[in-house]
Order: C-alpha cells, then sequence, then structure tokens
C-alpha cells in the first residue's frame, strides 16, 4: 500500500507536467474546435533554441526560460497563421493536415540547429529527496508540481478576471455571438495561440529540467502524452485536461513500479483505449458535453 | 442617423437584399417587416456586418460604414441582438452582460452590473451568477436585449425579439422597445408581429422577395388596405 500511495505521489508530481501540456491541446480545440499536432514539436524546438543558448552562450536559467518560451511562442504563431488563420474557412480536418506536415518541418529545423541525437538540458532544480513520513519525494518534482499550480492559478486568473480572456471563453462557447458583441474571432484564435505557446514552453522548461536531457522526440512524446491526458479528461474541459494529466501520471508511475519501463508506456494508451470504451466523453467531458447540448437547446 | 442606399446582398447566386434604401433618424423607431425569406435578416446583418455587402452603401453619423467589419461597427455604436438571442450558454448572466460591454472595458474585467440596468430587468439581477442556459424564453430575451444595452449603443438594431416567444412575454418586449424610444434610443427593429411593430413604429418599411413593396409610418401602414389584406388578415383569422 505504501509503494503504491508513494507511486501516485510521484505520479501526480509528474502528471502535473502532463497537465499543462494537456491545457495547451485544450485551449486551442476549444476556442476553434481544431487540432494542433504540431503543438509538442513546437514546444521541442522552443527547448532546442533554449539548449542552444545554454551550450553556445550563456548557463543563466532565466535567460534559458525566455528563450524557450518566447521560440514556442514565435513557433506557436507560425503555425497559428499557416494552419489555422490561411485556412480558416476550409474544414477543420486541412488545420489537423497541415499542422502535422509542419510537425515535420520543425523536427527538421531541430536536427539541423543541434545534429546530435541527445543533448543535456539545463538541470535548474537542486536534486535533494525530502522525506515526509513513511513518503519521499524528489525536490524537483515538488518545484515542478507547484510552479505548474501558479501556472493554473494565473491561466485561471487570465480567463476568468480579464477582458482576453471572457473574450476566449465567448468564442469557444458561441462565435457567432462573439461577433455580434464585437469579439474579432481572428484576434482572439491568435490570443490563444501565444498563451497556449507561453503554457507550452513553460511546460517544456519543467519537464525537460527535470530530465535534464533533450531528444528531437521530445515533440512527438508531448503531442502524445498531452493529446492522451486531454481526452482521458474530457476534449475541451479544462478542468478535464488537469485531471486527465495527474490520471495519466498516476497510472504510469505505478506501471512504471510493478511492470516496469514498458508496461509504463503501455499502460497510457491502454487507460486511453479503456476510457474511450467506458466513458468516450471522458473523466468530465461527459457531463459537459450533455450540459452543453441541454444549454444550447434552450437558448 | 443611419442611411442605406442601394444595399444588395447576396448569398453566392441568390439574391437576398436587392437595392434597398432606408432611412433611420436619431431616436426613431423604424421596423422592417415582411414574410420569411424577404431579406430583413440579411439587411439588418449587412448593416451590422456580419454579412457582405455586394453594392450600395451604408452612412452612419455622416461616416460612410460600408464593408467595416462586425467588430469595428459595434466600437462605432451599431449593435445588433441578433435573431434567436444567441446567448453564451455555458457563461453566467453577468457574463453574459460583459460580453455585451466588451468593446468598452478595460484589460481587467469590471465585473459590476449598472444599477439601472438590474432596475430595468429585475429578473436577470435576481440570476446573475446563474448560467445563460437556466434562463426561460422569455428572460433569455430580456438577457440578449440588456446585453446589447451594455455598450450604449447609439443605434440598436433589433433582430426578430419576440420570436418564439409566449404572448405575455411578447408584451414585455414591445413594452421595453417602447421605453427605450420614448428614452431616446434610435431602434431599427426586424419583426414578423406586423400589428404590434407597426403599432409602436414612427416608421416602417415592408419587404416582399428582397425588395421594400410599401413604406410609410407606422400608424399610416396599420390602416392600409393591401397591407391588412397580405400580412393583417391572416393574423385576424387567426
Amino acid at each position: 500500500m505504501t509503494d503504491f500511495l508513494q507511486n501516485c505521489i510521484d505520479g501526480v508530481m509528474f502528471g502535473s507536467g502532463y497537465a499543462l501540456l494537456a491545457l495547451g491541446f485544450t485551449l486551442v480545440f476549444g476556442v476553434m474546435k481544431r487540432l494542433n499536432l504540431s503543438f509538442g514539436p513546437s514546444i521541442m524546438l522552443g527547448a532546442y533554441a533554449g539548449t542552444w543558448v545554454y551550450l553556445n552562450f550563456s548557463q543563466n536559467a532565466l535567460l534559458i526560460v525566455l528563450v524557450t518560451v518566447i521560440t514556442t511562442v514565435a513557433v506557436g504563431i507560425y503555425v497559428e497563421r499557416l494552419c489555422f488563420w490561411a485556412v480558416r474557412r476550409d474544414a477543420a480536418i486541412a488545420s489537423m493536415v497541415s499542422s502535422f506536415a509542419i510537425w515535420m518541418q520543425l523536427e527538421e529545423v531541430a536536427m539541423h540547429l543541434l545534429p546530435e541525437r541527445t543533448y543535456p538540458f539545463p538541470t535548474f532544480f537542486t536534486s535533494t529527496v525530502i522525506d515526509i513520513g513513511p513518503f519521499f519525494v524528489r525536490s524537483e518534482h515538488i518545484s515542478m508540481f507547484l510552479l505548474t499550480l501558479v501556472l493554473l492559478a494565473l491561466l485561471h486568473l487570465f480567463l476568468f478576471r480579464t477582458r482576453p480572456g471572457l473574450a476566449l471563453r465567448a468564442v469557444s462557447d458561441n462565435p457567432l455571438a462573439s461577433t455580434y458583441m464585437g469579439i474579432n474571432s481572428s484576434n482572439i484564435f491568435f490570443l490563444a495561440f501565444a498563451v497556449v505557446s507561453v503554457l507550452g514552453g513553460l511546460a517544456g522548461f519543467l519537464i525537460l529540467s527535470a530530465d535534464s536531457q533533450v531528444t528531437p522526440f521530445f515533440g512527438l512524446w508531448a503531442t502524445f502524452k498531452g493529446l492522451i491526458a486531454m481526452m482521458l479528461g474530457g476534449m475541451g474541459s479544462l478542468t478535464g485536461a488537469i485531471l486527465g494529466g495527474l490520471l495519466l501520471g498516476v497510472v504510469e508511475a505505478n506501471a512504471f513500479w510493478y511492470g516496469g519501463p514498458l508496461i509504463r508506456d503501455i499502460s497510457a494508451y491502454l487507460l486511453l483505449f479503456i476510457m474511450l470504451i467506458v466513458r468516450p466523453g471522458g473523466l468530465v467531458g461527459q457531463r459537459i458535453v450533455t450540459q452543453q447540448q441541454a444549454a444550447y437547446e434552450r437558448v | 442617423m443611419l442611411a442605406v442606399s442601394n444595399l444588395t446582398v447576396n448569398y453566392g447566386e441568390v439574391q437576398a437584399v436587392d437595392s434597398i434604401s432606408i432611412k433611420v433618424k436619431a431616436g426613431e423607431l423604424v421596423s422592417i417587416t415582411g414574410a420569411n425569406g424577404a431579406g430583413k435578416s440579411s439587411m439588418l446583418n449587412a448593416i451590422a456586418g456580419i454579412c457582405a455587402v455586394a453594392s450600395g452603401k451604408i452612412v452612419f453619423a455622416g461616416e460612410d460604414i460600408t464593408g467595416l467589419r462586425a467588430h469595428q461597427i459595434v466600437k462605432k455604436g451599431i449593435v445588433q441582438v441578433p435573431e434567436g438571442r444567441q446567448l453564451f450558454a455555458t457563461l453566467t448572466v453577468r457574463e453574459n452582460l460583459l460580453a455585451g460591454r466588451y468593446s468598452n472595458s478595460g484589460f481587467l474585467l469590471d465585473k459590476v452590473i449598472p444599477d439601472s440596468l438590474v432596475q430595468r430587468f429585475p429578473a436577470l439581477g435576481e440570476r446573475l451568477d446563474l448560467l445563460g442556459s437556466s434562463l426561460s424564453g422569455g428572460q433569455a430575451q430580456m438577457l440578449a436585449l440588456a446585453r446589447g444595452l451594455m455598450n450604449h449603443p447609439e443605434v440598436l438594431l433589433l433582430d426578430e425579439p419576440t420570436l418564439g416567444l409566449a404572448p405575455i412575454a411578447v408584451k414585455e418586449v414591445f413594452d421595453l422597445i417602447a421605453e427605450l424610444r420614448d428614452q431616446g434610443l434610435t431602434i431599427l427593429v426586424v419583426e414578423q408581429n406586423v400589428r404590434q411593430a407597426l403599432a409602436i413604429s414612427d416608421y416602417a418599411y415592408v419587404l416582399e422577395s428582397g425588395r421594400i413593396v410599401m413604406q410609410g409610418k407606422g400608424g399610416e401602414l396599420l390602416n392600409n388596405s393591401r397591407l391588412v389584406e397580405s400580412y393583417l388578415g391572416a393574423a385576424r383569422a387567426i
């Protein structure tokens, strides 16, 4: 039992990173009803830019965070203009396919920037083990978890206490009504990408800094983890994205402890498979879908 | 205040509005009536920048606003309350109202709803923190109207404000529209409820197949035998 609880603690700590990735997918999907497959690779390229600065110029933590986030935002905006704005009047599948194509392009850029297979990613967390009764927690995981909580709180304030946050939620709810209210949807889509890219850049930094290495496959990894966590929680639900990320972290941590690394990777897909069969709308998605349908029928 | 000249709106091959010209003076209540598919809503949507203008000119307060986008037109002071209410189902009543003030709010949301609005719509005042989807049809229409007023518009465009409402709610909506006009607000209303719309209108236009077929003062049109025969006869029979 102690092992199980210890795994749950570890899973929640690391799952907070998955939650941030899932929030990135969910925000764009919620606002645009389109899937951005380039989200993971955008973060990877941001992380590569941070690593490049680390290897060639400076080991200043703040500078590397800034380079990682700014590059991720720049790439996010590039993806938005090419794969979403340019095809905004076409079917949603056009955005998904073109963002997949851009994924390949971003991986090529990363491999030209730093051609080796693996690079060290700067570790800015002090790695110590903290005992809490029968349990122990790694300090870098606590740092990542606490920073994730701060980011979630800031995101909540942005969405519920600011004018652009209200506009994001309004466009997500009813794009036509938003137009009548004088909300410029194109600007809001752009804003959604910028916000998501900031989140993604920070998430990438936190995850890689705890892992202390980066490879070109990080884009694929971030896409898989973010998408799975989003679908576990329920597509389009911010609360669901957080819960999905935490659940994925807990299941993976237990699977790793009891079955090894191969079982850990399989467990994510198995969990998704079970969720899609038992509760296709995700942890909270089903309820939201039903509520929204009822709501739209009324108004 | 608002002058539309030779406005034409097309949806692909179909001409929804065919060279229509109307005028709305400041403080006036003007209604547009006609059967389904006459082009009433298309005309309103063109004025609000929601659909494209094929030809013609829209002038507001002396400025040509033809071709401006919806958010630019809202900023100029023309606000449309759309057909079917178009509320934000997953936002609270308060947030729906705040969305109506989007063009004139600062970065941080001021969540206070003006007392004057709460007094005018007491049913909404009691439900500010409930979801927009929890309201009845009449209350939802009141919310749509209140949301339109949040931005202090110079011209309010109302698209079928009584559609699907119970008779008591219809009366409430018409009373409110007349009250807003009496307080000096300029209103252009599209309405199928011909008799009640004409009764409160200063001026009215009747549309058929995208063209104006009749126009005149509201009271005069109510006594127009052709209009009575075409639109009010059936209503009387019902």
